[in-house]
């Protein structure tokens, strides 16, 4: 179905709530409709056209237009189509209907919808905070436009004692507490198990403690060339998925394309770090199950990459080689042998893991059949990534939705039919082989050329979007830019893959034994800060004293404010 | 399972040792490396290009005075991006292959540099003689006292 068949659609059972369409292009529309037909729209969209959900992203537009306007992001995978259902809402008390209870992936994004820009979704089942501090003042929504970059509230008393409203545990089960230093995956997060002796019931999270307020940045203090060197640090392990996809992303909204060698370049990049992020992740795996082995030799085979990566880029981690319209830096030909002989040695090494490692017995008992996500659940919670092909469902943003070089070199997408924890790492290892298969087929077609466009506009007018998604290591990330005046975006909204993922975790654990729980967590490659309470002991008069979460709050308060320099 | 075992132990077997005597020989970064970055407080003109594009914000350009502007570059917060050193007109400031930039005093992470500068008659903002902006005047296109050269005033 095009998008025109689409809208024609809509309008014909929606009537005049279908109030306008914005297109870029024929694969990518927003289509305007009245408040109170979002909810019906949307879940038309999920259930009569095989839409999946991606994102919601919130947008002060008062200044301009005196409203707030509310974008849900939607994929026609088959068609390689976005379609963006937008309703603006009257900037007084601003709300619009749920459309969680229709579109169940949307549970965080409207959660978070209202954390950051204060629109309420009506009827959401679960409306906690998401983002904000618990202490957040009731009335601050930070990413509307009269809150200024480097502003801070003043946390007055009224939040003073909040904490998080855990759920209640289930009748019958005690909690164990998880967190909030993830002690896997050394990483902030808080996870409430709710067992009946070693069975997971149910569970609970709270995450996003190291929220930095990037998206902030973004639109009022970034300029359309920082923003690439910002997005890169938004994630650890692969972040030029994040500066190719906003780069993009940036490119479309101003009406430019990147030179054909500069898409070439971030594609190899974009694979280099996907061999380098899964390589990671199967040591990180390996560690988890107490098979540390597999950690040392994984880590082992990846590093000569990163080296490599130094030698390209000038650092084996961030690249910065991205910039609206291009790339910074070539990859030479003086280089490309090295790269060759580089995967090469990885594809050998890694072929004799993997060799290795499916035969494991009990590594195999250790995880088969555990974590199951079946693929009908899998398409309702909208997860991505290894996830959802592990799933059996052939969900690749490198197919579905082309970018950079890939619509002329298109991937083999991975799939397993078991949706459990094999099915996880399988997929993950045969994509590196993929990759490295990827990267050859590449570097023979890399067509000469510049490496960075010529006609980026002086002025960039505002009010021009574009979208794009990139399939990182963890999953599809997404980027969504309103352009603004100043030299920046009036918004930039960024989806991480791990967003959407840790969404179905409590239906992965339920009814998993708690060993099975990090494994399993881990198995969609999480990348996720606080304390509650602490014991502190003088080691010299054996004294003890417990620092509860109020005492706590206060050191640390104190502590920001005397780094704050005030 | 004792197949998978073995090939496991010929994997770590024919790894050998991959460790590298780091700290205790140096090791020197790629060719291309982007590390701490330097300024020739010689070659600078007091443009300000650099700080206009460094996107952690680290560079600072004050006038105290209008015949004198001091650049200060705050690399604790530098991401190490180069950007500074990619637009900067006179190749001023450069990345160095220095990684090891660990220390307890932020005073280290800090370079200042103070240029005297000339102000121009027209705009009154200053610049660092001699630069293409001077070479009207070298060339005897000083406008006349009492008036900008342009027929006006
Ligand atoms: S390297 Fe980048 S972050 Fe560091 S001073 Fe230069 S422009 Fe700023
Ligand atoms: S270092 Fe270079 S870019 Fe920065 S002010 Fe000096 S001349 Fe201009």
């Amino acid at each position: 179905m095009t998008s025109a068949e689409l809208i024609a659609k809509l309008k014909e059972r929606f009537g005049a709530s279908v109030r306008g369409v914005s297109e870029i292009n024929p694969n990518k529309v927003r289509v305007e409709v009245a408040p109170d037909s979002v909810a019906p729209v949307c879940e038309a969209l999920y259930r009569d056209y095989g839409a999946r959900f991606i994102i919601t992203a919130g947008i002060d537009s008062r200044p301009e237009r005196g409203c707030f306007d509310v974008d849900h992001v939607f994929s026609l995978d088959p068609d390689k189509t976005f379609v963006i259902v937008r309703a603006s809402v009257p900037p007084d008390a601003p709300s619009l209907d749920s459309i969680t209870p229709r579109v169940p992936a949307a549970y965080w994004a409207e959660r978070e919808l209202y954390d950051v820009v204060g629109v309420k979704a009506e009827g959401h089942p679960d409306p906690r905070r998401l983002i904000m501090p618990d202490d957040w003042p009731d009335d601050v929504f930070p990413l509307r436009k009269d809150v200024k970059h480097g502003d801070w509230p003043s946390l007055g008393e009224e939040n003073a004692d909040a904490s998080y409203p855990w759920k209640p545990a289930p009748e019958g089960t005690s909690t164990v507490v998880v967190g909030p230093f993830f002690p896997v995956l050394e990483e902030p997060a808080q996870l409430r198990l709710y067992v009946d002796g070693e069975r997971v019931i149910d569970c609970d999270y709270r995450g996003f403690y190291n929220h930095r307020g990037i998206e902030k940045m973004g639109d009022s203090a970034l300029t359309y060339n920082e923003i690439p060197f910002i997005a890169e640090r938004i994630c650890g392990i692969c972040g030029f998925i994040h500066s190719s996809c906003y780069c993009e992303t940036a490119e479309e909204a101003m009406g430019i394309r990147a030179p054909r060698r500069a898409r070439y370049i971030r594609s190899l990049m974009l694979e280099v770090e996907r061999i380098h992020s899964h390589l990671l992740w199967l040591g990180i795996a390996g560690h988890i199950i107490g098979f540390d082995t597999v950690l040392m030799q994984a880590w082992r085979v990846r590093e000569p990459i990163m080296w490599l990566c130094e030698k390209i880029t000038g650092n084996r981690k961030t690249y910065g080689m991205n910039l609206v319209g291009g790339v910074r830096r070539d990859i030479p030909q003086e280089i490309q042998p090295e790269l060759l002989e580089v995967v090469d040695r990885i594809e050998k090494e890694t072929a004799a893991i993997i060799d290795a490692v499916v035969g494991d017995t009990v590594l195999k008992a250790r995880l088969s059949g555990v974590g199951v996500l079946p693929e009908e659940k899998a398409r309702e919670l909208a997860v991505v990534g290894p996830t959802v092909r592990g799933s059996n469902l052939p969900l690749d943003a490198r197919v579905d939705h082309p970018y950079a070089a890939y619509d002329e070199i298109p991937p083999k997408v991975i799939t397993h039919p078991d949706c459990d924890n094999w099915a996880r790492v399988v997929v993950r290892l045969e994509e590196t082989i993929e990759s490295i298969r990827w990267i050859r087929e590449a570097l023979k077609q890399m067509p000469d050329g510049p490496i960075m466009a010529s006609d980026i506009p002086e002025e960039i007018p505002p009010e021009q979007w574009g979208v794009f998604v990139v399939e990182a290591p963890r999953g599809e990330a997404i980027h969504y830019v309103v352009t603004g005046g100043d030299n920046r975006p009036a918004r930039w909204r960024v989806r991480a893959p791990t967003y959407q993922n840790l969404q179905a975790l409590p239906y992965l654990i339920a009814q998993e034994t708690i060993a099975d729980v990090p494994i399993t967590l881990g198995s969609m490659d999480p990348c996720f800060s606080c304390t509650e309470r602490t014991e502190i002991v003088n080691v010299r008069s054996g004294e003890s004293k417990v620092l509860d979460q109020q005492e706590l709050l206060r050191l640390s308060r104190e502590a920001t404010e005397r780094m704050r320099g005030r | 399972m004792i197949i998978s075992k073995l090939k496991e132990a010929i994997i770590c077997f024919k790894a050998g040792r991959v460790t590298l005597p780091y700290p205790f020989k140096p090791h020197d970064p790629a060719e291309n490396f982007r590390g701490r970055v330097t300024v020739d407080a010689e070659k600078c003109i007091g443009c300000a290009g650099c700080a206009e594009v460094c996107p952690s914000r680290c560079i600072i350009v004050t006038d105290p005075s209008p015949d004198k502007r001091v650049i200060e570059f705050f690399l604790e917060r530098c991401t190490y991006c180069a950007r500074c050193a990619e637009v900067c007109p006179e190749d001023a400031v450069t990345a160095t292959q220095e990684f090891e930039t660990a220390t307890n005093d932020t005073q280290d992470m800090h370079i200042k540099v103070e240029l005297f500068m000339s102000t121009c008659r027209r705009c009154g903002r200053c610049y660092e003689p001699p630069t293409p902006l001077d070479r009207p005047m070298e060339t005897g296109m000083r406008p006349p006292a009492g008036g900008n050269g342009n027929g006006e005033g």
